[in-house]
C-alpha cells in the first residue's frame, strides 16, 4: 500500500462498448489506476463495461471508483455496466447495496440478459 | 531515615523518567519534522498553522496589554528607586534591558503557559480519556507526529515572537509614562533607548523564550497524556501543568540569567 | 478473496504465552489464543478477567512483561514501528466509547485514516466515506460533528472509521456497551454482514452474552487473567464449569439466611462486637 502498484488492464472494444477488464485484486493500491482507465474511457464518450471476470477480490476503493465512473457516464450520456461479476465481488457490492443499481450483464456474450 | 531515603529515591527515580520522557519528546518532535516525509508521514503545515494562530495571534491583545503594564510599572519602580540617587533619567536604561532581557520573555512565557500550556494538557487528557490517542495509535497516526511536533513548533515560532512584540510595547509602556513624568520627548526616549540596546540584549530574551516554548509544550504534553481518570483527571493534570511549566520557566530563567552574565 | 480459502486453517491471530502486569500486579497469566481467518472470536468474561487488557496487547497498545502476539504471522512485540504501521493499515478498531475525533466532523473521522495512509482521490475517499456511512445507516451525517450525534450513532460512526480501509482484522470493545437491546441487536447484525462480504476476522470483546450468542463462532472465557475455556457457542453453553456457569447466570447464588446475623448486619451490631 502507499505507492501505487504497477498494472496494467487490458480494454477491448464489443459492441460498441469500450470493455475495461480488471483483474487480480483491485483495492487501496491498483483501484487508482482502474479508476483513472474508467474515467477516461467515459470522458472520451465511449459506453463503458467493466469486466469483473478476473477479480480475485476488489475492496471498496475499487467499488467507490466504480460508482464515481457509472455517475460521470450518466452525467455524459453514455452506458455503463458490469459484466461477469463473481460471487466475491457481487458480496461487496451487496453489502453496499449496489447490486441494485449498476446494470450487471451476465456475461459479454449476451449484453441484453441484465441480472440484478 | 531509611523512609525518607527511599521517598527521596523513589522521587529522583520518577523525576528522571519524567525527564527522559520529555526528552524523547522532544527528540522524536523533531525526528517527525525532519524525517516524517520519509516516511510518508510529514508534519501537518495546516495543523501547525492552526497551533500558530491559536498560540501566538489569538495571545496579540493580551500580551500587549500585559507588556505595556510591566513597562509603566518598571518606569514607576524605576524613576522611584532612581530619584534617590538623582539619575532618574537613567530609567530609560534600565527599561530597555530589563524588559528585552527579563521581563519579556518572562511575561510572555507565563501568559502562554496559563494560556496555551493548559489547552494542551486539557486537549491531550480529554482525548487520552476518551480513548482518541488510542484510536490514533492504532490507525497508525503517531500521536507525536501528529499532535505534539505541530504545536512544539508552533510554540518555539510564537513564543519569541511575542516575546519580540511584548520587547516592544513594554518599552513603549516604559516611555509612555517616563516621558509625562520626567518631561524628556518621545524622540529623546526613543534615541536613549536605541543607544542602550544591543543585539545581544533582544537576542538573549528570545534564546529564552525559545526554552520556554519547548518546556510548556513539553510539561503540557506529558501532563495531558498521563492523564487517568476521568475529567476530574483531566483537571488536575491541566492545573498540574500549568504550575510544573511556570515554576520551571522560572528556574531555568535564573539560570538563564546567571550562565549568560557571567 | 480466492487465497483465503487455502489458508483458512492458519490462525491470523496468536497470542502465546501473554504475562501481562500494571505496576507489579500481574494480570494475565500466560494467555494463549489462536483465532482462524474469518472466524469471529468473542473474548468473554466478568471485569477485572484480564479481557481489555489482552485487546491492548493485541493492538500493541501494550507491551507485554512476556510472550507473544502475532497478527497475520508477525509477532508486534517484536517488529518496528516502522512495520507495525503498515500492519495497521490490515487492522480496524471500534472502542467502546467510539473514540471519534472531537474535533473533525464525522466524515473527516471516517476519511482520516485513508488521508493518512493512501494516496486515493479525494471523490473516491468521499463516496467510500458515503458508502460505508450508508453501510451503519448514517447517511447524510458525514457533516456533523461527533457531539450531535447520539451514543448509537457514534459507535456506528466509530465502525464505519474501522472499516474504512476494508481491514483483514477488526476488533471491537464491547460494542454493545450503553446501546438499547434493539440498536445493539442491528450492530451484531452488521458485524455478521461485513464478515460475510468482506470475509474479515473479527475479535470482540464484551460481557454480553445475548449479543456474545447471536455473533460469536468460537468463545473465549476469560477469568482472573486466565483463559477458562475455549470452544463453540454450543460448549460453551452447555460447559459443567462452575465459573462459566456463574458467568451464564445458570446458576443462581444460593443465600442462605441466618436470620441472628443478619439482623446484626442490618443493625450495625456485628461492626460493634468485631471492632
Amino acid at each position: 500500500m502507499g505507492e501505487l502498484r504497477a498494472v496494467t488492464y487490458k480494454i477491448t472494444q464489443h459492441a460498441g462498448y469500450s470493455v475495461v477488464h480488471l483483474k487480480g485484486d483491485v483495492d487501496l493500491s491498483t483501484s487508482p489506476i482502474a479508476r483513472k482507465l474508467i474515467l477516461e474511457c467515459i470522458e472520451a464518450k465511449h459506453s463503458v463495461l467493466v469486466d469483473l471476470s478476473e477479480v480475485a477480490y476488489i475492496d471498496s476503493s475499487g467499488v467507490a471508483s466504480l460508482v464515481e465512473g457509472y455517475q460521470l457516464a450518466k452525467t455524459n450520456g453514455v452506458e455503463f455496466g458490469l459484466v461477469n461479476v463473481s460471487q466475491a465481488a457481487l458480496d461487496v457490492l451487496q453489502l453496499a447495496r449496489l447490486d441494485t443499481v449498476f446494470p450487471i450483464h451476465a456475461s459479454l456474450d449476451d449484453l441484453s440478459k441484465v441480472m440484478r | 531515615m531509611r523512609q525518607y531515603a527511599e521517598k527521596l529515591g523513589r522521587a529522583t527515580v520518577s523525576g528522571l523518567e519524567e525527564l527522559g520522557y520529555a526528552l524523547s519528546l522532544f527528540v522524536e518532535s523533531f525526528y517527525w519534522i525532519f524525517f516524517g516525509y520519509r516516511r510518508g508521514q510529514s508534519v501537518s503545515i495546516a495543523a501547525t498553522f492552526k497551533q500558530m494562530m491559536q498560540v501566538g495571534v489569538a495571545a496579540i491583545p493580551i500580551s500587549a496589554a500585559l507588556s505595556f503594564a510591566v513597562g509603566i510599572m518598571l518606569a514607576i519602580q524605576g524613576i522611584h528607586t532612581l530619584k534617590a540617587f538623582g539619575a532618574e533619567s537613567q530609567v530609560v536604561v534600565g527599561i530597555a534591558l530589563s524588559v528585552t532581557r527579563e521581563f519579556a520573555p518572562l511575561i510572555i512565557g507565563i501568559l502562554i503557559a496559563g494560556r496555551s500550556g493548559s489547552a494542551i494538557a486539557a486537549r491531550v487528557g480529554t482525548m487520552q480519556v476518551s480513548q482518541e490517542i488510542d484510536a490514533l495509535q492504532v490507525i497508525g497516526i503517531s500521536p507525536v507526529r501528529y499532535l505534539v511536533a505541530p504545536a512544539l513548533l508552533a510554540m518555539m515560532v510564537m513564543v519569541p515572537t511575542l516575546t519580540f512584540f511584548a520587547d516592544i510595547v513594554g518599552m513603549l509602556g516604559g516611555a509612555f509614562f517616563s516621558v509625562l513624568e520626567l518631561n524628556i520627548s518621545m524622540e529623546a526616549y526613543v534615541d536613549r533607548t536605541i543607544k542602550a540596546l544591543t543585539v545581544d540584549d533582544i537576542l538573549q530574551g528570545i534564546w529564552k523564550s525559545i526554552v520556554f516554548a519547548i518546556i510548556i509544550a513539553v510539561v503540557g504534553f506529558i501532563n495531558g497524556f498521563s492523564v487517568t481518570g476521568g475529567a476530574e483527571g483531566v483537571g488536575k493534570a491541566t492545573t498540574r501543568s500549568v504550575v510544573q511549566a511556570i515554576s520551571l520557566i522560572i528556574v531555568a530563567d535564573m539560570a538563564f540569567t546567571f550562565y549568560l552574565n557571567h | 478473496m480466492t487465497t483465503t480459502k487455502k489458508i483458512s486453517s492458519e490462525p491470523v491471530i496468536e497470542v502465546q504465552d501473554l504475562v501481562a502486569h500494571y505496576g507489579s500486579r500481574e494480570v494475565l497469566h500466560g494467555i494463549n489464543l489462536s483465532i482462524h481467518d474469518g472466524e469471529i472470536m468473542v473474548i468473554m468474561g466478568g471485569s477485572g478477567s484480564g479481557k481489555s487488557t489482552v485487546l491492548r496487547h493485541m493492538l500493541g497498545l501494550n507491551t507485554p512483561s512476556s510472550g507473544a502476539v502475532k497478527l497475520l504471522g508477525q509477532d508486534i512485540t517484536r517488529i518496528t514501528s516502522k512495520e507495525i504501521d503498515i500492519l495497521r493499515r490490515n487492522i480496524g478498531v471500534s472502542f467502546q466509547g467510539g473514540a471519534l475525533f472531537n474535533s473533525m466532523t464525522v466524515g473527516e473521522n471516517i476519511i482520516l485514516p485513508l488521508r493518512e495512509h493512501t494516496q486515493l482521490d479525494e471523490k473516491t475517499m468521499q463516496i467510500m466515506c458515503r458508502m460505508k456511512l450508508e453501510l451503519v445507516s448514517l447517511a447524510g451525517f458525514e457533516d456533523l460533528m461527533p457531539a450531535q450525534l447520539s451514543g448509537g450513532m457514534v459507535k456506528r460512526a466509530a465502525l464505519a472509521r474501522a472499516i474504512i480501509m476494508d481491514p483483514k482484522l477488526l476488533f471491537f470493545d464491547e460494542p454493545s456497551a450503553g446501546l438499547d437491546p434493539v440498536v445493539s441487536a442491528e450492530l451484531d447484525e452488521l458485524i455478521l454482514r461485513i464478515r460475510q462480504a468482506m470475509k474479515t476476522t473479527i475479535v470482540v470483546v464484551t460481557h454480553e452474552l445475548d449479543s456474545t450468542f447471536r455473533i460469536a463462532d468460537r468463545i473465549t472465557v476469560l477469568d482472573e487473567g486466565n483463559v477458562l475455556m475455549v470452544g463453540t457457542v454450543d460448549e460453551v453453553r452447555n460447559s459443567k464449569n462452575k465459573r462459566i456457569m456463574d458467568l451464564l447466570g445458570r446458576r443462581v447464588r444460593e443465600i442462605k439466611i441466618d436470620a441472628e446475623e443478619y439482623l446484626n448486619r442490618l443493625t450495625g451490631e456485628q461492626v460493634r462486637e468485631t471492632g
